[in-house]
């Protein structure tokens, strides 16, 4: 909670909250994943490890993921004659660096984002992705790079209390408390706050980038004095539902959940939010080598992307999924064609090469 | 006698009559050993990290005079940490002095109360916080309810969230060092002053109080070497807008992965840390201090 989350991290948080929690087998099951898996593949050793090379580490974080995981991507993959482990243990930029730079490397494919390309890329931490087994036809190839693969899409949208504000409010109403007075928050972290500032501040989706780093921060120093930022996704939820805020910028599957808790006091639009990746990554050095990206190939499908959109609102890769999604849950999908039109689209190619300085300067901006 | 034997005797003369402080040192051996292995060294190889990462040279340290957003973020560190042993101290003397001068059945409820909160995660006091001082929170609604204000007091998302928070996790380190510093006072030097003609007030100022500091000085290093790294309460009751050394080290770490200034902070802060208590040990006991003695 005190820590910056994820959006990938936040999933397994929320599904929590939502009612599954953690059953007794799920505990064991995680367990086993966590401590058993990797030390079995650590000791097994050459001959053993060539055998097991079919296996598949894959790590998210944990918790009611596990499950969901399980039915959308475990088991179709298990059908085609392929193994995955599960392991909720996290996989934050630091630890999967600490593990390629000892060489000791017991993750294949790791639930990432943006900024876990931006980060470990130039330390060389990252495989390539090998696009002759992954199909970037089942993609939308925007969110295809070099060293990471889109997984599922999320969304980062304006929400806002119908009992404080009358009215949609657009982003330009996010910066104006002289029209709508009153605390406002945003996410601790400089990737999407920006874009959004951007967009407020006139410029249009499709010249975002290269982001006016400048001209954003302006832009959110002219509201700072009314704004809070939150580091988990539970916080955003908690700030909203209590009424400490009139507006927020927080990710979809919380607005999604706060529409619903709060019987429509807080509501959200998909207009001028954006639209993120998120990303499998493969650590240099993986155990199973080339077998991860045959495990991705694998997740492409879109039925298992339609059973975690259903399981924890994370928006389907595969364009094709689109036909599958009920139609319920169709208002509810940041990759939904018409949710995903009326949103800008995250550029990697900026955060490589400018994330992890914004980033700090972002964070001295809010707390000078 | 042949030399084999002179050695083996001279062997079984060193395990038998070494000096006793030879046998404390082979004593604890083991424990220094796994100390060293476990835990020195590998804080060391971190902190060396502050000299090799990303190029080997003073350029971490180099920051420290060029680096506005780290500058800035020391700044923050210390005015918090110092205003929160302030406001510490003086609620802890206060405590600590009721405290000596209680009943011993009040006594023991008081030290209840100033020990229960120790026992409670510093996660769901700030939580609690969070309910008392929010917008819509106890406090507010109560104030507007009575009419003292009209809009609700800023309570929290700030650095007076911050410092209410830190200061009632650090109450408990203040008032224990305080108390068992001025249960050791002799209150007949009270007495005696009163009787050759102070007035309560002068034999509080001149007397009691004087006798008082070395515990005022030790919970004063004690609360502010704590609050240095303080973590979980600045994230959570700030705002997202009060950062501190220990919340700036973790990103470093974790998220823009420069590891070479996470450990250069991090050295600076066991350097700052260790020099206060070498300063502390000079002016209190520190075994007294805490607990052992």
């Amino acid at each position: 909670m005190m820590e910056k989350q994820s959006f990938a991290e936040d999933c397994r948080a929320l599904a929590a909250e939502l009612g599954g929690g953690q059953t007794r087998r799920d505990l064991i099951r995680s367990a086993l994943a966590l401590g058993i898996a990797p030390a079995a593949l650590a000791l097994g050793g050459g001959a053993a490890r060539a055998q097991a090379g079919k296996e598949v580490v894959l790590v998210n974080f944990g918790g009611v993921a596990m499950k969901a995981f399980d039915e959308a991507y475990v088991k179709p993959f298990a059908a085609q004659g392929g193994k995955i482990v599960l392991d909720g243990s996290g996989a934050l930029n630091g630890k999967i660096l600490t593990m390629v730079q000892s060489r000791h490397v017991t993750w294949d494919i790791c639930d990432a984002g943006i900024t876990t390309l931006a980060e470990l890329g130039p330390h060389g931490a990252l495989e390539k992705i090998d696009y002759s087994i992954v199909d970037k036809t089942k993609l939308d190839p925007t969110f295809a790079y070099d060293e990471g693969v889109v997984n599922y899409m999320f969304s980062s949208v304006l929400a806002w209390d119908k009992s404080k504000i009358s009215g949609e409010p657009t982003l330009a109403d996010f910066f104006d408390t002289k029209k709508y007075p009153g605390r406002r928050m945003m996410r601790k972290d400089s990737q999407a706050m920006l874009e959004f500032a951007l967009l407020a501040d006139g410029v249009p989706k499709d010249k975002l980038y290269p982001l006016d780093v400048k001209r954003a921060f302006a832009k959110i120093a002219t509201i700072k004095k009314d704004l809070l930022f939150w580091n988990s996704g539970s916080e955003s939820q908690s700030l909203m539902r209590d009424g400490e805020c009139v507006m927020g910028l927080l990710w979809h599957t919380r607005a999604n959940v706060l529409a619903d808790e709060t019987q429509g006091r807080v509501t959200y639009t998909f207009k001028d939010g954006l639209l993120q990746p998120g990303l499998w990554v493969v650590p240099k050095g993986n155990p199973a080598g080339k077998e991860a990206m045959r495990a991705i190939a694998s997740m492409q499908q879109p039925e298992g992307q339609v059973k975690l959109l259903a399981a924890m609102g994370n928006g389907p890769s595969n364009p094709a999924a689109d036909a599958l999604v009920p139609a319920e849950l169709k208002k509810k999908n940041p990759s939904d064609a018409a949710n995903a039109a009326v949103q800008a689209k995250i550029n990697a190619d900026w955060y490589k090469a400018n994330h992890s300085k914004t980033f700090q300067s972002f964070l001295d901006l809010i707390s000078s | 006698m042949t030399a084999p034997a002179d050695s083996a005797r001279s062997r079984a003369g060193l395990s038998l009559f070494a000096s006793p402080a030879t046998r404390y040192w082979l004593l604890i051996a083991p424990a220094l050993l796994l100390m060293g292995v476990f835990y020195i060294y590998p804080i060391g190889r971190v902190l060396w990290m502050s000299f090799t990462v990303p190029t080997t040279g003073l350029d971490n340290y180099e920051l420290l005079a060029s680096s506005a957003s780290i500058q800035r973020m020391l700044w923050t560190t210390a005015r918090i940490s110092v205003l929160t042993t302030i406001f510490t101290l003086l609620l802890a003397y206060v405590v600590a002095y009721a405290l000596v001068h209680a009943s011993p059945k009040v006594q023991r409820w008081m030290f209840l109360g100033v020990l229960v909160p120790l026992w409670i995660s510093v996660l769901v006091r700030a939580f609690a916080w969070f309910v008392l001082l929010r917008r819509e929170g106890l406090i507010n609604s109560a104030l507007m309810a009575t009419g003292v204000t009209d809009s609700p007091l800023s309570l929290i998302w700030n650095e007076t969230g911050v410092m209410i928070g830190m200061v009632h996790y650090m109450l408990p380190l203040g008032i224990l060092p305080i108390f068992s510093n001025m249960r050791d006072i002799d209150q007949r030097c009270i007495a005696a002053a009163r009787g050759l003609g102070a007035s309560r007030f002068e034999a509080f100022w001149r007397v009691f109080l004087p006798l008082s500091l070395p515990g005022v000085v030790g919970a004063s290093i004690l609360v502010f070497i704590f609050s240095l790294g303080f973590f979980v309460t600045p994230a959570l009751l700030g705002g997202g807008k009060t950062l501190m050394i220990a919340e700036y080290i973790k990103v470093q770490i974790l998220e823009v992965v420069r590891w070479g200034v996470a450990s250069m902070l991090a050295a600076v802060l066991l350097i700052v840390i260790g020099v206060l208590l070498a300063a502390l040990s000079r002016l209190v006991n520190l075994r007294k201090l805490f607990g052992a003695g």
